[in-house]
């Protein structure tokens, strides 16, 4: 593959890249230090002979980077801050407990960080992962060190880069985007790396995240879009209404009150989407970060249901409730994100639902992704005319993860199978749908399924005019719960006890 | 029949024991050059997607420019696949290997036409006046193949059988998604007549897409062949399928 040319970064010119004849000024003594110690620290594990020369070479090449970063980090600061004339005092010899030390600190580095080694420029399958952080071991799914590049990185901007700074000695900065259901935005910068005997070309990679600051331009822009179009209509009837108000309906009190309920009506409506926009853009813009909490589902259904007792008093409708005992669904999320997603879907059974209808509600607990994605078809549904099932959301596939699923059915007019694909749009309606106009934003299900993506979990829908819509989601379980009965961490304002639970909060 | 064998990764296959190490040198360099091109392909998937989510017309003309790169590796594969069988004779694993790295690079190159053929029509799209929510849907759908593609290439590079069995059963979201923007468009289509050309466009590149989101089924079959030696048997499971075993468990009563 012939490499071409481009652009190469700027780099400060006291950059030492040869940290075997390190250049350091007073403000980069960090890397002098690093560098006396990636080098010393060979010979210690050599003479030591306490690794073999596999580990000696890897614990080489985990200096010789460490070096690099510190390097690189001192002396751009130096660099921006004054041109300094370099000196070349001579490090201290470093203390070999500090290598493990330093090798830690660069495992725990946030950011992934790659050091690739490479036979000839032709040989593809020469170029192999000397080191991988943790941070990096995670992302590309390295399996160990060793192993082949594209295996984690197919990306072939990334890759051409990785070549320049293997055989042409550049630095390179090269845009990456990983795809997958939580798409992130990385800046991967390569820098060249002195070789050793055995490794004679070696590069350094390191990325760095930019989802959040490409979410947040999207954001804005969606945002403004969404709201500007959206609160054009209610905005528009408000301002009709005032201007009846102030003309010809001034003196009637009865078209007065009349006006100001529907003016009050709009105005909650406005009130209501731009809450749920706001909360629509805060998810998406973590969506990419892992949420780090853990809640039992029983206990967030139970507590949305027990909130939404007027609503089901109001309308006569009933939950049915299946639903394991607490302390055996736990799953790995935010537990406020969770609420808020038990509370779309059972909000919206209720309000599709007729009058008098059940919503049956139910929890399964420690199911791999096939069959949380395959749970409890009915027949009914999918061999109805214009009737489906799909999945809005599907997690990447991951072993060992199992799942936790809430499912929701209710017995209202069920929706064809064309609209089923376009559900998590936001401010999707369905055509000639009447019991929901007015009452919603339009954004229940998109904030759903941003939730749901945000936990790495799963969401489908199997509906049928006429039969009803069943709404499953599904989560990531904690991983010491899964086929354990764990002790109930947390059991704030559950109104029942385990053993009668389901009888209890039978709610009517 | 799903078990991880591991033993077979890419990443291992430089410590198996080959009877000839070079030949596993061989068999390595083939592989690694699949995966080089597999990278090249998403990439033309994502940039000819993004040419028509943004119409942007540079894009898609580096897109069409790039082509040829695919067309180069797909025969280049080809070329060292047939010296390495005739050379060589490869025998189980190592045939199946060899085979199914040249059944790949056609399936990219033409994975790679696919993208060619959406990101000239996106010049023509971008020509036309913009309907938001279609590009919109055509966004949504063009990501949901490309993360389709990319399960599939990862589990190719990483030999996990249970991963591409998922890439291989979950083929029906795709065709869903088709089929509602089919509906869509011909909506769109009835409506307003001078949204015809840059609609029937649409719907070239929804095909395009639905068509790489099977060529990502397909790449699910090479890799279940390459590690099992066996072809996946009968059709993909439909829902109504999974319906009918546990027929009596409904839950409504209508």
């Amino acid at each position: 593959m012939p490499l071409s040319r481009s652009e190469p970064e700027p780099t400060p010119s006291t950059l030492p890249l040869n940290v075997q004849t390190p250049a350091a000024g007073p403000r980069g003594t960090a890397a002098a230090v690093v560098g006396a110690v990636a080098a010393a620290a060979i010979m210690l594990i050599v003479a030591l002979g306490k690794a073999d020369a596999v580990t000696g070479l890897l614990t080489a090449a985990v200096l010789v980077a460490l070096g690099l970063v510190l390097s690189f980090r001192t002396t751009t600061r130096a660099a921006a801050k004054s041109d300094m004339p370099i000196d070349a005092a001579a490090p201290p010899p470093p203390d070999p407990g500090d290598v493990q030390t330093y090798v830690s600190a660069l495992e725990l580095a946030p950011n992934p960080i790659l050091v690739v080694s490479a036979e000839e420029p032709d040989d593809l399958a020469g170029r192999r992962i000397a080191f991988a952080n943790a941070s990096a071991r995670d992302l590309l799914r390295v399996a160990r060190e060793g192993a082949l590049l594209v295996a984690a990185v197919r990306n072939p901007n990334v890759l051409e880069a990785i070549d320049e700074s293997l055989f042409g000695g550049i630095d390179r900065v090269v845009a990456y985007e990983a795809g997958g259901p939580q798409n992130r935005f990385w800046r991967v910068r390569t820098n060249p790396l002195p070789g050793t005997p055995t490794r004679p070309r070696l590069a350094l990679v390191i990325m760095q995240d930019e989802t959040e600051i490409r979410l947040n331009e999207r954001m804005r822009a969606d945002f403004l879009a969404n709201a500007s179009h959206e609160l054009r209509t209610p905005l528009a009837s408000l301002t009709g209404f005032i201007e009846t108000l102030r003309g010809h309906a001034k003196d009637d009190e009865v078209a007065r009150d009349r006006f100001l309920g529907i003016m009050g009506r709009q105005a909650e409506r406005m009130a209501r989407l731009i809450e749920d926009l706001m909360s629509l853009s805060r998810i998406e813009l973590s969506e990419h970060i892992r949420p780090s909490g853990v809640c039992d589902l029983t206990v967030a259904v139970a507590d949305v249901a027990d909130a939404l007792a007027p609503q089901l008093a109001a309308k006569g409708v009933t939950f049915d409730f299946g639903l394991p005992a607490k302390g055996v669904a736990w799953v790995a999320g935010d537990r406020d994100q969770l609420i808020q997603v038990v509370q779309n879907l059972l909000d919206n059974a209720i309000k599709y639902s007729p009058v008098g209808g059940v919503v049956k509600v139910e929890v399964d607990v420690g199911l791999t992704l096939d069959a949380a994605a395959a749970f409890r078809p009915d027949p009914r549904r999918l061999s109805a005319p214009d009737g489906g099932r799909m999945s809005l959301q599907t997690p990447t596939w991951s072993a060992d993860v199992r799942y936790a699923i809430l499912r929701v059915a209710d017995l209202g007019p069920g929706l064809a199978r064309e609209t089923l694909p376009r559900l998590t749009e936001r401010f999707y309606r369905v055509e000639g749908q009447k019991s929901g106009e007015r009452s919603g934003t339009g954004l229940g299900l998109a904030i759903v399924k941003h939730i749901v993506n945000r936990h790495r979990g799963g969401f489908l829908v199997e509906s049928a005019p006429g039969h009803g819509a069943v709404f499953c989601v599904y989560f990531p379980m904690t991983p010491s719960q899964i086929g354990s009965q764990p002790a109930a961490k947390n059991d704030r304002n559950i109104p029942f006890t385990e053993s009668s639970a389901r009888e209890e909060i039978k709610l009517s | 029949m799903r078990a991880r064998i591991a033993s077979e990764s890419i990443v291992d296959m430089s410590t198996n024991e080959h009877t000839l190490k070079f030949f596993g040198e061989e068999l390595n360099q083939l592989k690694a050059e699949v995966a080089r091109m597999g990278g090249l392909a998403e990439a033309q998937v994502a940039d000819a997607i993004s040419a028509v989510s943004d119409r942007d017309v540079s894009l898609a003309e580096s897109v069409v420019g790039r082509d040829r790169r695919l067309d180069l590796l797909q025969h280049d594969i080809e070329r060292k696949s047939i010296r390495l069988i005739a050379l060589r004779q490869p025998v189980a694993q190592d045939l199946r290997r060899t085979v199914g790295a040249m059944k790949m690079a056609s399936i990219l190159e033409r994975t790679g036409d696919y993208a060619k053929n959406i990101a000239k029509r996106a010049l023509v799209i971008s020509e036309a006046e913009p309907i938001t929510p279609l590009t919109r849907a055509i966004e949504r759908m063009g990501k949901l193949v490309a993360a389709r593609l990319k399960d599939a290439l990862d589990s190719y590079t990483s030999a996990e059988l249970d991963q591409a069995m998922n890439v291989w059963q979950n083929d029906e979201e795709v065709d869903e998604h088709y089929n509602s923007l089919f509906r869509e468009l011909l909506t769109y289509m009835i409506s307003d007549p001078r949204m015809i050309n840059s609609c029937a466009h649409m719907l070239f590149v929804a095909k395009n897409l639905e068509r790489i989101g099977d060529y990502a089924t397909n790449i699910a079959e090479i890799v279940h062949y390459e590690v099992t030696g066996e072809e996946i048997m009968g059709d993909r499971p439909k829902w109504s399928g999974v319906a009918r075993e546990d027929a009596d468990d409904s839950d409504l009563e209508a």
